[in-house]
């Protein structure tokens, strides 16, 4: 029981935590892309498709990380050499993403919904580690994404905090105006966290449809690119903290599986409302942005 | 934004007066025009023809006289989400939760629905649009005491209370307030007396149109000709300075977000009253969303608001046709408004000033003037700008 | 070492610069003086590669300069420092160091590095550096000034600009300052001080270049000239120049200067009384236990350098902010019982006592609205022209007329222009005439006359004086001790969040400066 709950949360936690650090990059250089949710979704739409065409993981991991990249790109051309309002701009590519994927895939699969399932990805397990009780099967034997997901939390806080893009990327979150007078290109520096985030959205989406769902379904991203926009807030704006904040909702998104096994006494919606209502609960505890890059959300034109 | 250009023009003669009067409209229309363009575009790459299209979206929306009455029942949600959206957008509040606000509202109007069998046909309805307004309100209310009193991001407070409004109608149709054949998953019928009345049968107009138009013009004398419209458009402009001449920044926030939700929570009420008569999950076909296009398209103007959400209610209803005849998928209405919304936007950048400056005329310059007419959108400001 | 030949440059409609020509020798401290726009800002931005010149060329050391790129200026050798200092507030002062290029000179960032240089200059300098890792937020405006100035010379440059860079020291660290920069020319470097004092300018420069509207209008040897001939060049008239030439530039030579004779505070009735006024931020006590009286026909003046309270001092007047004790009381000490939060609503209800913020284009005006708007801003006036809710629009605009007028703010739109198009003397003006609108009994400035040229700065004085002569009372909140010994009676030296009186009669620049930078009184 504890085990599948474990595991089940780890595995949960993955897109988003993927999702959020890919945003954590982005908001470091002080963008906020509301439209991560739309990046998860095109990520996870064509990944599948991918896969179910030519029959290759790869293949569909690649497609993934392409899509959410060239909606990235899209957006970071609008909010970064437009500097238009990143807020409306991130509703709208969440809006265009959804409607793509709904065309596509009437387009593709047909209305009739044509059986798109697909062989997903295979768990990896750590050999004897995964046989560890309680914990085991949680922390060693998941799936490929999900190991990346976590590994990859300190290598972003290292590229964030240690390396010279990362305070240049800080410096241009901070105050763009000073960042560009002494000569950081910040108009580079957003695009490149912006396709980073990219890579990570369109695999965050992969781990949805290849590994986790086998199939695809509208709008099956869920509301967890706004959940990974909460985590980062909720994680502080550090690499770890974002962990920490995706394994509390990862958690609660399990609850709604274990606990549906307790009979019908509580009403599934109740379930399916749970992350959304923690992530509330959790931004009001949590409280003031004092710690977010200055200039975060404000649009930056070069003169 | 059209506020400084209302303000009466002193001394200029009356062609001068006319064109600055005009010049909003020139706006809307070059805008509509730009839709019709992107829209073709996106047809051409969908392997569609865009005339054949346009003529079946013509027809759809537009075609007989049950088709235009039915575009303008469409068009009714969105005056009501899109004025929830303006009116908060206009105080920087980004109020991306008028989906929610109006689910709510829709929720408590069809859960008393069906007990007003006794009451005055009068009585029921105002019973009815209150229960939309106060269940509206407070989902609004939520959203802005976070933000008022715990600095949480409204944009993510109100997506997530979409979510969870999504799911407090769902429980609610397949539990508490389920018909009682227990068939489908839907409301009891609401009470003869608290339906609106139809209008020219067999066309679907009624009452709601009217109320949207007359809370639009509301909307509009309170935001341009109140000291409160005043203070919250300054808020909206520049935060720091309002706190400074002591307009009260928190109690802006609540009653901007309550009042919007109950403008979007109304919405969901005349949708029950009128056109459903009871409540099921899939209410909204994400109005909410769509009412941001609206206001964009409007510039936030309360006023312009009425002809923005008839053209996208023109969309909606001619797309069904659309898709009857051209087999071009619904969901494309998305895309569209994507497009649109990213259009707008850029066409209000600083990048594209010059542009827009050739194409509407730039204002009078001071001496140090850069040059661009004020933006549609309040200005963003950083979002971890503190209240001081 | 600096030349340049024809520069031009418009923004929009209006020519900034118009064929400027200019030439900084090695070894020489050269003013540039002007008043405010006249194109000192715009000449050095230029020069540091931060914009553009339409037309128009530089040379350092005789090598051209490509122009609008921050880097080659760089690396030609300008370095600048701007007066408001662009630092990065949450990351460290190493960090910002490193970020701007500061270290070991070979061009990676290293905020290590940074530090380790950073100790050694600043140990030339004698200044004092921010303990390590410290993020800037917390850090006063001199502090920064400092990092500033270290991070500009880690540069070696061959050309040193600083715009406006006494403002922001205390009258104490001015000394030093000026030494600092006869050593930095000794080193064969140009350096180049952008000023409106004009005083400083004769006593420090080798050179004086003077613009005026765009135009270069002369330049010529420190020593030959004075400040009256200076501010004659400046402004083109002699009368305006003999009203406008500074009372007292009493801080550089050192003399007292004379009571400008408002009536004996003791004696007039108090209008303002505030006591035991206190802030905490945390730990961090911000204002501490701050009293004062303020009498009806008085100007008073607090002096001192931003940082020591002053900006929280006036967001407590203005009700921005609630102080964790004191009261603020309009009139006597016991007209009111109130304290606290009780006294902030008390103050914006009586409506007697209007604020004006330091930084009017974000703190006072809305750019994006309307003259007639911005004027609603104030609750007095607003107030005046809302019946049941209803604004008068109409109404409002036409007294706005009236108040451009009477005010004589010349803007091409009138009431229904906008705000951004103003000035910034305009706009200055127009927040005076906002406040005096209400019809206060109090108004309180913070940095009344900062960025404005003589003749607004001369226009607002004139308001102020003509409002206490009425009745009024004022209280100029201030670094700038020029303005404050011209126009005020009482003095007070607000520091390190307390606030002292001076004695009665007690002038003497060279005191003031002592308590503002911090010496015991």
């Amino acid at each position: 029981m504890l085990e599948a709950f474990l595991s089940s949360a780890i595995a949960m936690a993955a897109p988003i935590l993927l999702a959020a650090l890919g945003e954590l990059i982005v908001e470091q250089g002080g963008v906020v892309n509301i439209g991560i949710e739309g990046a998860m979704l095109c990520g996870a739409f064509f990944g599948l498709t991918a896969t179910w065409f030519s029959g290759s993981l790869a293949l569909g991991l690649a497609a993934a990380i392409g899509a959410a990249v060239a909606l990235n790109a899209l957006f970071a051309l609008v909010v970064v050499n437009l500097a238009v309002n990143q807020v409306v701009a991130g509703t709208a590519i969440d809006m265009l993403a959804l409607g793509l994927t709904g065309i596509c895939y009437r387009r593709i699969f047909g209305v009739t919904g044509r059986a798109l399932t697909i062989t997903p990805m295979r768990p990896l397990a750590l050999g004897p580690l995964a046989r560890i009780p309680i914990v085991g099967p949680a922390l060693f034997d998941q799936n490929g994404l999900v190991y990346l997901a976590f590994v990859l939390v300190p290598i972003v806080g290292a590229l964030i905090w240690r390396t010279r893009f990362g305070l240049e990327l800080r410096a241009a979150g901070e105050r763009p105006e000073a960042a560009d007078a002494l000569g950081l290109a910040v108009y580079r520096l957003r695009w490149q966290a912006l396709l980073m985030a990219g890579v990570l959205s369109g695999l965050a989406g992969a781990y949805l449809t290849l590994a986790y769902a086998n199939t695809f379904v509208e709008g099956m991203s869920a509301g967890r690119g706004y959940v990974a926009l909460s985590v980062v807030i909720v994680g502080r704006w550090r690499a770890w903290g974002v962990a920490a904040a995706s394994l509390l909702f990862g958690a609660a998104m399990a609850l709604q599986f274990g606990l549906q096994a307790f009979g019908t006494a509580v009403p599934y919606q109740l379930f399916l409302a749970l992350p959304y209502a923690l992530t509330i609960v959790m931004l009001a505890i949590v409280g003031g942005q004092a710690q977010s890059p200055s200039a975060l959300g404000a649009p930056y034109a070069r003169l | 934004m059209s506020a400084p250009r209302s303000a009466p023009a002193r001394g200029g003669s009356a062609i001068a007066r006319l064109a600055a009067a005009i010049r909003p409209v020139a706006a809307l229309i070059l805008f509509a025009v730009v839709i019709a363009i992107v829209l073709a575009l996106v047809l051409l790459t969908l392997g569609a023809s865009p005339v054949e299209v346009f003529a079946d979206l013509w027809r759809g929306a537009f075609g007989d006289w049950l088709a235009l009455t039915d575009t303008l029942v469409k068009s009714t949600p969105l005056i009501f989400t899109g004025l929830a959206v303006a009116v908060a957008f206009q105080g920087a509040l980004w109020n991306i939760g008028a989906e929610g606000q109006l689910l709510i509202g829709a929720l408590a109007a069809g859960a008393i629905g069906p007990a007003l069998g006794g009451w005055p046909h009068g009585a029921a309805i105002v019973a009815m649009l209150a229960a939309g307004a106060g269940g509206g309100a407070l989902w609004g209310a939520i959203a802005g005491g976070l933000r008022a009193r715990r600095e949480v991001n409204e944009v993510i407070s109100t997506i997530m209370l979409n979510f969870v409004a999504a799911q407090v109608l769902s429980f609610a149709v397949h539990g508490p307030l389920m018909e009682a054949s227990g068939a489908f998953p839907a409301s009891a019928p609401i009470a003869a007396a608290a339906t609106f009345d139809v209008y020219l049968a067999p066309s679907r107009l009624n009452f709601g149109m009217l109320l949207a138009a007359g809370l639009a013009v509301a909307c509009y004398l309170g935001l341009f000709h109140t000291a409160a419209g005043f203070q919250l458009r300054a808020l909206g402009r520049n935060r720091r300075a309002s706190a400074f001449f002591g307009i009260p920044i928190a109690r802006m926030t609540i009653g901007t977000l309550a009042l919007a939700g109950a403008i979007a929570g109304v919405g969901g009420a005349v949708q029950v009253s009128a056109i459903t008569h009871r409540l099921y999950e899939t209410l909204s076909p994400g109005w909410g969303y769509e009412a941001i296009a609206v206001a964009l398209v409007a510039r936030l103007n309360p006023l312009a608001i009425v002809p923005a959400a008839v053209l996208f209610g023109a969309l909606d209803n001619g797309s069904q046709a659309m898709q009857r005849a051209a087999g071009v998928s619904p969901e494309l209405v998305y895309v569209i408004q994507a497009l649109v919304i990213l259009t707008l936007l850029a066409f209000d950048a600083s990048a594209t000033g010059a542009l827009r400056a050739a194409i509407l005329g730039a204002p009078a310059a001071g001496p140090d003037d850069p040059g661009a007419p004020p933006a549609a959108l309040p200005p963003a400001a950083p979002i971890a700008t503190r209240d001081a | 070492m600096l030349e340049a030949r024809g520069i031009t440059r418009r923004f929009a409609r209006t020519l900034a610069l118009d064929g400027v020509d200019f030439h900084a020798r090695a070894g020489e401290i050269h003013a540039l003086v002007g008043e405010n726009g006249a194109g000192k800002s715009t000449l050095i931005k230029i020069f540091a590669g931060r914009l553009k010149p339409d037309a128009g060329r530089v040379t350092i050391a005789g090598e051209p300069l490509a122009a609008g790129s921050a880097n080659r200026a760089r690396a030609a050798g300008v370095a600048a420092v701007y007066q408001s200092p662009m630092l990065f507030e949450r990351m460290t002062w190493e960090e910002n160091l490193a970020l701007a290029g500061f270290g070991d000179g070979t061009g990676a960032r290293d905020p290590r590095a940074a530090a380790a240089r950073a100790a050694a200059l600043a140990r030339d300098l004698g200044f004092v550096l921010p303990p390590a890792g410290a993020t800037l937020e917390r850090r006063s405006v001199a502090d920064r000034v400092r990092l500033e100035i270290i991070r500009a010379l880690g540069a070696d440059p061959r050309v040193l600009i600083l715009d406006e860079p006494t403002g922001l020291l205390a009258p104490a660290e001015l000394a030093a300052f000026l030494a600092m920069l006869r050593r930095l020319r000794g080193a064969g470097r140009a350096v180049v001080i952008v000023t409106h004092k004009l005083a400083e300018a004769i006593a420090v420069a080798d050179r004086i270049t003077v613009l005026r509207r765009g135009r270069r209008v002369a330049e010529c040897r420190a020593a030959a000239t004075d400040a009256a001939e200076l501010a004659h060049l400046m402004l083109g008239d002699l009368a305006s120049a003999q009203r406008a030439a500074p009372v007292a530039d009493a801080r550089i030579e050192g003399q007292a200067v004379a009571d400008p004779g408002t009536t004996d505070p003791r004696c007039a009735a108090p209008v303002l009384t505030v006591e035991a006024l206190t802030l905490d931020d945390g730990a961090r006590r911000l204002l501490d236990s701050i009293g004062f009286t303020l009498t009806a026909g008085e100007i008073a003046g607090v002096a001192g350098v931003d940082g020591n309270g002053q900006a929280e001092l006036i967001e407590v007047l203005a009700g921005m902010r609630t102080p964790g004790a004191g009261r603020i009381v309009m009139g006597r000490a016991d007209d009111d019982a109130s304290s606290g939060g009780a006294a902030r609503s008390a103050l914006r209800s009586a409506g007697g006592l209007a604020v004006i913020a330091q930084n009017r284009d974000s703190d006072g005006l809305i750019l994006d609205m309307t003259l007639w708007e911005n004027i609603l801003l104030a609750r007095p006036v607003r107030t005046r022209f809302t019946r049941r809710g209803w604004l008068q629009r109409s109404r409002a605009a036409a007294f706005c007329g009236e108040l451009l007028e009477r005010f004589q703010i010349r803007t091409a739109t009138g009431p229904a222009g906008l705000a951004g198009a103003l000035s910034g003397g305009n706009r200055q003006r127009l927040a005076v005439a906002r406040a005096m609108a209400g019809a206060p009994r109090v108004i309180v400035a913070h940095d009344i006359g900062r960025g404005l040229d003589l003749r607004a700065a001369e226009a607002v004085r004139q308001m102020l004086r003509e409002f206490a002569a009425a009745g009024g009372a004022v209280m100029l909140i201030s670094g700038d001790l020029d303005e404050l010994l011209e126009l005020c009676g009482r003095l007070y030296v607000l520091s390190g969040g307390r606030l002292i009186e001076t004695a009665a009669g007690d002038r003497d620049p060279a005191r003031l400066g002592l308590l503002m930078a911090g010496a015991a009184s």
